[in-house]
């Protein structure tokens, strides 16, 4: 039997992986799914949990956090799409009319 | 188990938004036409059935298992967040139509977005949170990108995107985390529960929402989506996700505050004064140097985050907590009257390019008021009141928020709080009122102002008597909050 | 399964999974990004099944790994993005402070994992994470959650096309 902390120590370094992701990389699209890969962290710890109590919740709340993933995807790609239209790139270097 | 019929029959304001919204879709298909104008007026009829529903629909209490409470507290937050969406949707139809780009699907996005808020006032579980926060943070993602003339609303919706889900991401795994601690996610059982892994989660979701609030240091984002979204949705953001934000960041806090170790609850209310010590200080001074009006408004917007963080803190002290719930409740209302109707100046005197994508540097330039006092007095009267309002001098809404807060904080022995915030609303005055002085002593400059559209006229005549209303009678709203106030403890 | 053999499939799966979520951070080819995070979803999957959570495994593949992220490279393919391939790097100081600070988020996350001991898994029923159960949990005690869901997957639908359709 695989104790509950191995599950939750590897989603503890999946959401490292993707939090390290998200403040280096420059490319929307990677950091967008570094993103990804934090929500799909959060949702090995509601299953490894739910598992070590035994209830059912945690599979629920994962079912919840797909379809929020889900939506957030079809509405974060659209605004990908609209920014390349008007810039031309997908770099964030490039994407800062707006800074100071 | 029965279908849970009289559960739904309480959160019929969630209802009557997103069917107006879905109303509102539908209207795009078959009463498409060049007169769209009926579209606002429908979005405000909406909104206040909506408030109406919501205040006269009672407090029937915990619902769904305690996933959602609707008391005074939530109804309060949804009639505030109606007031919002109804002030910005007129705001709205006055901006869209000088540009001609007014759609059904604005407004459907806008009512979404405010069913989302209220959501989120009556969440009282962090799984329901999450996802009301994604309800409301999707429709306002896309709203920022409504118009895409120029470079800068795709990027402020993209930054305000990527930071925005970046949050959420840190929300739900700080949620994995208190689940694991606490066995559930209903802020119930958050209370009963402790150790390591529950300080650490419940770090996590603060961090997220701190982020929703705009508190420094998790602003960055704020100025710039604040100037490069269309104005009349910079409002209903400063508004209602302010509102909604703070409305589950004070139930959370409730929860964290009564944690059964006492040191929890007190490293917890720490944090949060930290956050409300550099939200004060940064916002107020990086809005000084601000030439763009509207930049500078989001910067007193992390400001303004900064003061309602304080009102949170005090609600620690147990004897201050009515006090500081209720003092929060009214700063809300205030502020969000007062946001509004700035912004809606600023969208009446924002310069366009001459061609589409054109985006002049000034568009937003003190410059741009100068000697409105002379040309049109109205609206310069207007902004005046606003900017008083912000700035916290009598006899405005916005000084009877301030005090309250105040009060609340020195009642809770939060005095280096309360003085730092009264410091920082003294130089927060200065750029407020430097507005002021441009529109009354500086010399005009030659040009001519298109006329007012009566949507916007009717937005900031109703914000206008909110805000004094507010600060020289709040008794009424005050009692109001009180009562809402006296839940949850 | 044997306890050994539960943990060799532990790893079998935890040591790919792992590889392909550094593959997403280190690349900065989008394509090869979005192909390791496929990969990364197929052994998450595989995990879930380890935490006899069949239906989110199966969900896992379904949604993420076929739609989210056919989603992803549909976008990929559709900008036409091989001139981003090249863009330089952020500063390399910054990347180092950055995998520090993520090394310290990691430090405090597992010393609170480690504060709560090493929990042996309970048996469970022979429905634990079956369609039927969990359907039951999502109609009964998450329906509010899940009416909530529902409103946000018509926002996503409505947000997405006023984005992504001709500017107006």
């Amino acid at each position: 039997m695989v104790p509950s902390s191995y599950y939750l120590a590897l989603a503890a370094i999946l959401f490292s992986i993707g939090l390290f992701g998200v403040v280096s990389k420059r490319n929307i699209l990677i950091v967008f799914m570094c993103i990804e890969l934090m929500l799909n962290a959060a949702n090995l710890t509601f299953l490894a949990f739910a598992r070590q109590s035994g209830n059912m919740a945690g599979h629920a709340i994962a079912f919840f956090v797909i379809a929020v993933a889900a939506a957030e995807a079809a509405v974060g790609l659209a605004i990908v799409i609209a920014i390349y239209r008007t810039r031309g790139t997908l770099h964030m270097d490039e994407v800062r009319v707006l800074r100071d | 188990m029965n279908f849970p019929t009289q559960d739904f029959a309480a959160l019929a304001p969630v209802g009557i938004l997103s069917g107006g919204a879905l109303i509102l879709l539908l209207s795009e298909v078959f009463l498409a036409s060049t007169r769209r104008g009926y579209q606002a007026s429908l979005t405000v009829l909406f909104s206040i059935l909506a408030a109406v529903a919501a205040a006269g629909g009672g407090s029937p209490g915990v619902i769904f298992n305690g996933q959602a409470t609707v008391d005074a507290f939530s109804t309060f937050v949804t009639v505030i967040v109606c007031a919002g969406l109804a002030l910005s949707a007129l705001v709205g139809a006055g901006w869209l139509r000088a540009r001609q780009a007014e759609r059904g699907e604005f407004y459907a996005l806008a009512l979404f977005g405010a069913s989302g808020m209220a959501l989120l006032g009556s969440a009282t579980d962090l799984l329901f949170a999450f996802i009301s926060i994604e309800v409301m943070s999707i429709s306002t993602y896309a709203l920022a990108a409504y118009i895409r003339r120029g470079k800068k609303p795709a990027e402020a919706a993209f930054k305000y995107f990527i930071l925005g889900s970046f949050s959420s991401a840190l929300l739900l795994y700080g949620t994995a985390l208190v689940y694991g601690a606490a066995g559930s996610t209903l802020f119930a059982e958050i209370g009963r529960a402790q150790g390591p892994l529950l300080v650490v989660g419940l770090g996590l979701v603060a961090v997220g929402l701190s982020f929703k609030v705009a508190a420094v240091p998790f602003h960055v984002w704020t100025p710039d989506v604040y100037e490069g979204a269309p104005t009349p949705v910079t409002a209903f953001m400063a508004a209602g996700v302010k509102t909604a934000a703070f409305a589950v960041l004070t139930r959370l806090a409730l929860v964290a505050f009564q944690a059964t170790p006492a040191s929890a609850a007190n490293s917890f209310a720490w944090v949060l004064a930290a956050l409300a010590l550099v939200s004060m200080l940064f916002g107020n001074w990086l809005a000084l140097t601000q030439r763009s009006v509207k930049r500078m408004l989001a910067y007193s917007s992390i400001a303004h985050a900064g003061y309602l963080l304080v009102g949170v803190v005090a609600a620690a002290a147990a004897g201050a907590r009515e006090a500081a719930l209720s003092s929060i409740l009214f700063y809300l209302a205030s502020y969000t009257a007062t946001v509004v109707g700035a912004f809606a100046v600023v969208a009446v005197l924002e310069r366009r390019g001459r061609s589409l994508d054109e985006e002049p540097a000034d568009a937003w330039d003190l410059e741009r008021f100068a000697g409105l006092g002379r040309k049109r007095p109205g609206l310069a009267f207007a902004m005046a009141v606003f900017m008083v309002s912000l700035a916290g001098v009598p006899p405005t809404a916005g000084f009877i928020g301030k005090l309250l807060v105040f009060q609340a904080a020195i009642s809770a022995h939060a005095y280096g709080l309360a003085v730092v915030g009264m410091l920082t609303s003294a130089l927060g005055a200065y750029y407020y009122l430097r507005v002021v002085v441009y529109m009354y002593m500086r010399p005009a400059e030659d040009r001519e102002i298109g006329l007012i559209s009566p949507a916007i006229q009717v937005a900031l005549a109703l914000a206008v008597v909110a805000v004094i209303v507010l600060g020289v009678g709040p008794e009424t709203v005050s009692k109001l909050a009180r009562a809402a106030a006296a839940i949850g403890m | 399964m044997g306890d050994r053999a539960e943990m060799a499939v532990f790893w079998i799966f935890t040591v790919p999974l792992i590889a392909a979520s550094l593959g997403v951070v280190v690349t900065k080819n989008p394509i090869t990004a979005a192909m390791s995070l496929v990969g990364a979803f197929f052994c998450l999957a595989g995990i879930y099944v380890l935490l006899t959570a069949h239906l989110v495994a199966f969900l896992q593949i379904l949604v993420y790994a076929g739609a989210i992220m056919v989603l992803f490279l549909f976008v990929i393919m559709l900008l036409a993005l091989q001139e981003e391939i090249l863009g330089v790097s952020r500063i390399k100081v910054m990347q180092g402070f950055g995998a520090l600070g993520c090394v310290g988020v990691f430090a405090v996350i597992y010393r609170a994992i480690l504060a709560t001991g090493p929990r042996m898994m309970p048996q469970v029923g022979e429905d634990y994470g079956t369609v039927k159960a969990v359907g039951r949990i999502l109609f009964t005690q998450y329906l509010l959650p899940f009416e909530a869901t529902s409103l946000l997957l018509l926002v996503a639908i409505v947000g997405a096309v006023v984005v992504a359709k001709q500017r107006i």
